[in-house]
Order: C-alpha cells, then structure tokens, then sequence
C-alpha cells in the first residue's frame, strides 16, 4: 500500500467540484486450503492491494478503482469516479451526511499470531478435524473442509477530514457437504461456518473436531431413529444457531435503510418496512421479549469493526427493542434522506466495491430464563437445534427455516430426533410469537450476501434459546 | 504475453512440474438505479494473473496483483508446495496442443461512454407498457477482458471477451412488479427496450396481487426462472460436486433423469456474456452435451476430474475445479402460447430467488418465486398471486417436464442465473407449492 498515492487521489479529488471524496486503500494477504476428503486439493496464496474512490458530486455518485499503483492511474481513477458523479444526472440530489472527524489507527489482537502459524500447522490442524470426523465409525462417504486466514490493512480518508488506519486479522472454516450414508440413506449437513477476528487462537475457542463429530452422529442418529412429525399447532424452541439466523433475516435485512428506500430493489430486494407503509419505527413487531442488537463491536465476531467505511465510529444498534421497530441501519446517504445520522454501517468487503449498508453481529438479547425452564413448560413440541434449508421473500416477510438437528418435545423432555421439521411462517407471526427467552447465548459465523456484484461479508448471527407458543409445524 | 510467458519460464526454472498463469486484464463498467434515477456509476479496473502451480502432486495457486516481485511470488508458492500434500485425485492438466476459435469480442463495449441513455430506453419502455407512475431499478453493466494463458504444458492462447448486461425490475403497485434482463456479448444486439417491455408487461400483469393457494401445480417456468433452476443442474453438474456429494447426479451417468425433450448443454460460444475460447487449463471449449435427450451423457471435467471418471477433459477447468461457463436448453415444439393452452389449472411464475437445499444429494429443496406469480385455469392467465414458495425436489422437476417452448432467451442475473443460460418456458406438472401460515 502507498499512502502516498491516497492521499494524492483525495487532494486530487478535492481539487475537483465535490461535495464530498473519499479514498479507501486496501492490503489482503491471504491463505486458503481446501481439504476434499481428507485429502489437500489445494491450497492457495493471494496477495491484493488496491484502492477506490468515491466521489459525491452535483448531486450524483461515482466510485472507481484499480490496482495498478501509479499516480497516473490514480489521477484517472480519480478523473473516472468524478465523471461517473456527474454523469449520474439526478433529479433529488444526493447528499451525505457530515459526521464527526476522526483521526485514528485501531487493530484486532491476536493472542496467536496468524503470521507465525507455518503453512504446515494450518494444513496439521485441518487434518485433524478431519482425522476425528472418521474416527467416528460413521460411514461419512463426502466432506470437505477449508480453512482461509486474511490479514487485511486499510487506510482511509475523506473530504471531512477524516484519516483512519485499521489491521484485521480473521480466520476461517467452513465444513461443506458433510454426507453420511447407512442402509441406503443419506443425510448430510450442507454448509458450517466458523468465523473469527483474531489470530489462531480461534481454534481452540471453537472446538471444531467435538462440534463435527456430533454432527456426523446426529446425521447417523436421523437416519436410525429420526421421525417425521405430524403437521399441526405446537411449541417450537429455536437453538441458537435458528435464533440467529431468524435475527439476520427477518430483522437485520428489512432494517436496512438502503433495502428500506428501494436501493437493492431489483437484487436483494426491497423491505416489508417502508415510508408510509403499515410498519414503521415504533410500529409491533414482535412480543415484548423482542429485542435484536447488530453490533460491530462484539470483540472477536466475525463481523467485527470499530469505524466503518465511511469513517463512522460503529456502535450496537438496537433494531428491534421490545418488540418494536426502533432503529435502521444506515449509512451517510440514507440518513441524510432519513433525516438521521450514520449508525456506521457501511461496509465494503474490498477495495473495488463501493460500501453499503451491512449488518455485523445481529442477535436477540438474552432473557432471564435457564434452557430447562424453557423446554419443562413444553407439552408437545418441537426443539430445533440447528437448520438446514432456509430462505425468505424479498420484502423479508414470509420465510421458512427447516430443522437439521431436531427432536420431538414431550413433556419438557426431548425424546425422538425428528427429521426436517419446518417452519413457514411470516416476520410478524415469528417474532409475535416469543414467549421465552435464555440466559445463555450462543454465536454463530455466516457470511452475508448483498450488493451487485455481490459482497460477501462477514457477520456473526446467533442469540440464546427461544420459544414460540403455537406455531404451525409441519 | 510477455509477461504471462515470462511467469511461466520463472516458473519452470525455480523447479515447479507444471505450471499454468492466465493473465486478466479486465475493464467492468456498471450503472446501478433504484426509483428511476442512477444511483451510483461504478468503475474498475483489474491487473490479474492467476497461476496454477503443481509440484509432486501437490497442487498450490495464487493471483498476481503486483508485477513487480513476481520471482518473490513465485519462490514462496513453491516453498508452500513442498510443504503441502500431495493431492492423490490430481491427473496432470492438458498437453493438448488446440486450434482456438476466434476471439467473439465487440470492442464497441469498451467505448460505452454513457450507458445511462441504455436504462432510460428499458425505462421508457417499462413506462409504455404500465403507465408513467412505475418505480424501476436494476443495474447496467459492462465488461471488457483481454486474457493471455500461458501452461508448461503446451496450451498457449489469447482471448478478448465481452459483454452488456441489463436487469431490470419494474413496480406497477408496491406487491407487484416484474423482472427482465437482456444480456449479449455485442453491442450491436443489445437491445435494453426489450428488457423493460418484458419487465413492464410482467408487472402490469401481477396488479392486485392476492395471497396464493397451496397444493401441486402444472408450472410454467418463464426462462428467467428456468435460468436459475438450469443453473442448479450445471453446478451439480461439475464432476467435482458429484466427488463432494453436492449433486443429484452421482451414479446418474448413462441413465435416464429427464424425458426425452430434455437436452441441455454448455456452450459458451459467441452470443453468450461469458463466450471464451479456451478453459482454464487452456483446453479449447466446446459444445458439451450433458443431458442428452433425457440421459445424464456426462459430467463437466478438467483433467483431473477426467482422469478419475475415466474420460477426457470437456473442457470445463476453473482454476481448481470444473464448472460450467454457459448453459442453454435445446428448444421445444410448442409455442410458448400454445404451452399455456396445455395448462388447465397450474401457475405461470415469471422469477425466482433464493434457491436452497436440505440435502444435495436427494435434491429437496425449496425457492421463492417473486415478481409475477400468475394462476393459469384452462390456458389463460386468472389471477395475480403472491407469498407463495415452490417446495419439491430439483430432480422431480426434471423428470416431469413435458413441454418446452420454441423461443428461449439469453439469461444472467445477479447470483440467480450464474452461469448465463439460453433458457426457454418449460412446463412441468404436479409441482408442490407452499405457503406460510
């Protein structure tokens, strides 16, 4: 990275007719293997460095980067975004948000550093997650494991004049396709993640070899024992890994302000909140043990920052709060139109990406309940461990969350694994129906995608044990 | 060229046994707009190269993003292939030496100055077929690639690829909308108005949405919606899928898992937006049947993958694993309005998004139709409906196609339709719909 070349391209920039420029380098250094049935497939090297930037002018938008790092091709870049600001030709003008001027460097501590971890280590330790899979005597015939570390540096500064350094380190694995075989079945678990701002240490953190191992016995387990229920009325307790996924979609996406305004309108689409509609901010949406948090600065989540990309010191995000609709995420441009201010969440995963608005850690606040005392209420009902196929309707409303671990509840005990139940459901019916919430809480890793071309980012998803009164299962 | 050649001779002296660099100079261009106005116009440019070291069996690669320590690059993915493992699946990557087509490139994209004038005309058509009061919004995009491939092995070759693209998503009221795309790899036959007709004509259609009905279907798909479910079988396609259990088609070679009408096919020749003439590995590409009149003919290899199924590469090689660069379905002998003549109670759904499976290698799997939903009763379109979900399996979908229309378009959108598709309408019957309660 030379900062050299930045800092030309924002003065260069300034020089212009702008509202407001922003330059943004990034530095990635990273290492990926993929380990397909035990084997290594491959194993991958790649160091990026770049820079974009973003000007607002005559009340239009231009964002243009490269990765040749020559003032020559930053003064084009920067000749490029302005010409794309102006040609935009908007009718309502565009304009950002002024906010706080911050000058800082702030970096992730890693307890290990992934520098000092040797290409052998990385490959030992993915070999053996995959040894205690097989040690299982479980007839696993797929699986594939990968592990990526990222190192990323990035220097940003704006018009304001703002000036920012950041050093993040993040590792990260994902099982994938994980089949199990037995008298002429299968179940498998299609995708995991597990995600984390650190350094090595985040294996030990994670437990990955205990976590896989019971997977492949709950897949054999389905296949023996598992039984489909009867479509009716019941209670569903949702593990962590349902809560959060239900957090991210049907909370964080339609509290995007961008989604809210129309931006993603033909990818992600648009949300079941929007001005003058019949859900808005202090509209119900959930019973009073409602309240869903996106917060960037959960140390160590996977979708951790402390200053955003456009310069905005990240803070927790009350999005729903006691049922209510209470807070969107937003950037400078849509809270400009909101009549706001930036919550920091604008994120770009790279240089060559403009930054829009993402979640980061989206969770429900926990309860004050124990996990006994949630099940020992439950006559007849479901227990939803983890999911496996899920998926959610553009506007974010109607939504389906099918179980991968599950088990029959009768009489405040689990008694019968239970094979695919599934949820169908609306955001109001779900979140309505919340009636008891846990103490303890659970992160889960994801990535989230959004944006054109698609950005792939970092978030944790999760939350404690909750319970929904009469659901309809099938 | 040069320099490619030059990554590959480094290569070879510090004592890699194979090694293959594929050099990307890209331009990509993009409008994106939402409530009829740009929202941002987007730029970049990418210096790429991409190189695929093998020694002893151990299979390393890395991208090369700064050309001036290339040696240094080299040095340390070798150190990291002799500290890696040897791959047992690996079987060498082509010594073929190919007579490559002719670059389909349009150099007229590269000069795009002002694609906006492009989205205005999809609007103003948008806005003749359902009223001036629409909202719209969608994305602009251009891509301009030279690419030189360079391998140890033999294969050497330049390309230059091109394409435009246009998604546009059209609202009449706030539940109903339509969708259309117009994608090509010239400009000359690029033709925007005809995405915002279709966009348009859909959404005038999906006014007064109500709430649909579950229970099984006869569907036509329109080809945008086939395009993702095409997308679907190209991927489970990959004869790496099928070796990690992500397909429907393992142990499916040579049998039959669609009816007869069915052929569908790679092919990523000149009209399509990922037209190339070589792979990764620099084998020449070509038309590869896959599903040939109903019987699974083969899975999409490199040379690797070959060699395990015993077969030749079909040209398919990404950078580690086969995948497939353009799909398209051999059309039908109907009509797509006689196709609806077939249908006496079933559902015309016209997009679909977020397409997921419990278990990849049964193939149940559920998706979300959106934009117009529409309920056929006795050929004719009856109602607009909304809040539905298609919840069955990818395979049954398949073996009950029993129409295929003769017009099919080209088809790219967003993660949806990846890789682009030349889709047709397909009717397929007794479909599980779903609904939430």
């Amino acid at each position: 990275m030379e900062k050299t070349i930045i800092d030309f391209c924002l003065e260069y920039a300034r020089s212009k007719n702008v509202d407001y420029a922003e330059a943004r380098a990034v530095d990635t250094n990273n290492e990926e293997m993929v380990l397909k049935n035990g084997f290594v497939d491959a194993y991958a090297i790649t160091v990026d460095s770049g820079y974009g930037v973003r000007i607002l002018a005559n009340g239009g938008l231009g964002f243009a980067s490269s990765n040749k790092w020559t003032k020559q091709e930053a003064e084009k870049i920067v000749n490029m975004a302005y010409k794309l600001a102006k040609n935009a030709r908007r009718r309502d003008k565009i304009t950002f948000l002024e906010e706080e001027i911050v000058n800082t460097r702030w970096k992730v501590k890693q307890e290990q550093k992934i520098e000092d971890i040797s290409s052998e280590e990385k490959i030992k330790k993915l070999l053996e997650v995959d040894k205690v899979i097989m040690s299982q005597k479980i007839n696993v015939v797929a699986r594939m494991l990968t592990c990526l570390t990222t190192l990323t540096e990035k220097y940003y500064v704006n018009s304001e004049g703002s000036n920012i350094s950041s050093f993040v380190p993040k590792v990260n694995v994902s099982a994938i396709g994980i089949t199990v075989v037995e008298n002429g079945k299968t179940e498998q678990l299609p995708f995991k993640q597990y995600g984390y701002a650190g350094g090595w240490e985040a294996f030990k953190r994670w437990r990955i070899e205990e976590d896989l191992a019971k997977e492949v016995k709950v897949l054999q387990r389905l296949i023996r024992e598992g039984k489909v229920v009867k479509p009716d009325k019941m209670d569903l307790v949702c593990g962590s890994e349902v809560t959060g996924i239900a957090c991210h979609e049907s909370c964080g996406h339609p509290m995007e302000a961008d989604r809210i305004l129309g931006r993603e309108m033909s990818q992600a689409g648009r949300s079941f909140i929007y001005p003058g509609g019949p859900f808005w901010i202090g509209t119900k949406i959930g019973s009073d043990l409602v309240t869903i948090i996106d917060d960037p600065t959960v140390e160590n989540s996977y979708g951790y920052y402390l200053y955003d990309d456009e310069g905005v010191k990240a803070r927790p995000r009350y999005l729903y709060k006691n049922g209510l609709i209470n807070e969107f995420l937003q950037n400078r441009e849509t809270a400009a139109k909101l009549g706001t201010r930036s919550n920091g969440a604008s994120r770009s995963i790279n240089y060559d990406m403009e930054s829009i608005v993402r979640m980061a850690n989206t969770y429900l606040q926990p309860g004050d309940m124990s996990e006994e005392e949630i099940f020992k209420d439950v006559k007849h009902g479901i227990y939803m461990h983890s999911f496996t196929e899920w998926n959610i309707d553009d506007v974010r409303f109607n939504q389906r969350y099918v179980g991968r671990e599950a088990y029959l509840i009768e009489n405040g005990e689990l008694t019968t694994p239970v094979v695919r139940p599934t949820i169908e459901t609306s955001t109001l019916n779900f979140w309505m129906a919340v009636d008891a919430v846990s103490k303890k809480i659970v992160f889960e890793s994801a990535t989230c995608g959004k944006g054109d071309p698609m950005q792939g980012s970092p978030v944790f998803t999760g939350g404690p044990m909750m319970r929904l009164k009469g659901v309809f299962i099938k | 060229m040069g320099k490619t050649e030059a990554i590959v001779k480094k290569g070879k002296t510090l004592g890699a046994d194979e090694i293959i660099a594929n050099t990307v100079f890209g331009e990509y261009r993009q409008s994106r707009f939402s409530n009829n106005q740009i929202d941002i116009g987007v730029a970049w440019n990418d210096f790429t190269t991409n190189v695929l070291l093998i020694w002893k069996k151990r299979v390393v690669t890395t991208q090369i993003k700064n050309f001036q320590n290339v040696e240094s690059i080299l040095k340390q993915l070798l150190k990291l292939a002799k500290v890696s493992q040897e791959n047992p699946m690996y079987g060498g990557v082509t010594q073929d030496k190919f007579k490559y087509a002719k670059p389909a490139v349009d150099k007229a994209i590269r000069y795009v100055e002002d694609p906006s004038k492009y989205i205005y005309q999809a609007i103003d058509a948008a806005k003749r077929e359902v009223g001036k009061d629409i909202i719209s919004g969608g994305v602009l995009s251009t891509k301009f690639e030279q690419v030189f491939l360079v391998s140890s092995e033999g294969p050497e070759g330049q390309d230059e690829r091109s394409g435009i693209e246009l998604s546009i998503r059209v609202f009449s009221q706030r539940d109903a909308s339509g969708h259309g795309v117009e994608c090509n790899s010239t400009l000359k036959d690029f033709n925007p108005v005809r995405a915002g007709e279709k966009a348009g004509e859909i959404a005038k259609l999906a006014k007064n949405p109500r709430a649909g009905k579950p229970g099984k279907y006869d569907i036509i798909f329109d080809p945008l919606f086939f395009g993702n479910i095409i997308s679907v079988y190209g991927s489970m396609g990959s004869a790496y899928s099928v070796l990690i259990k992500m397909s429907v088609f393992a142990n499916k070679l040579g049998k039959k898992v669609a009816p007869e009408i069915v052929t569908i096919q790679d092919n990523p020749d000149k009209q399509s937006v990922n037209h190339r003439i070589f792979d990764e590995e620099g084998a020449a590409v070509k038309k590869t049947a896959f599903i040939d009149k109903g019987i699974l003919k083969t899975y999409f290899h490199n040379t690797s993958t070959a060699k395990l199924f015993k077969t030749k590469t079909t040209g398919h090689a990404g950078i580690v694993m086969p995948i497939p660069w353009s799909l398209e379905m051999e059309p039908g002998n109907i009509s797509k309005n006689e196709m609806f003549k077939e249908v006496k109670k079933g559902l015309y759904l016209t997009n679909t998004w977020y397409t997921r499976f419990q278990n990849y290698v049964t193939g149940d799997f559920s998706t979300i139709p959106r934009d117009g939903i529409f309920l056929i009763e006795n050929g004719e379109i009856k109602q607009s409906w909304k809040q539905i979900r298609l919840s069955d399996n990818i395979l049954k979908i398949l073996e009950n196609i029993t129409n295929i229309s003769q017009e099919r378009q080209q088809v790219h959108w967003w993660l949806e339709v990846e890789p682009p598709s030349l889709s047709p309408y397909v009717l397929a019957r007794n479909i599980q719909i779903t609904k939430p309660e």
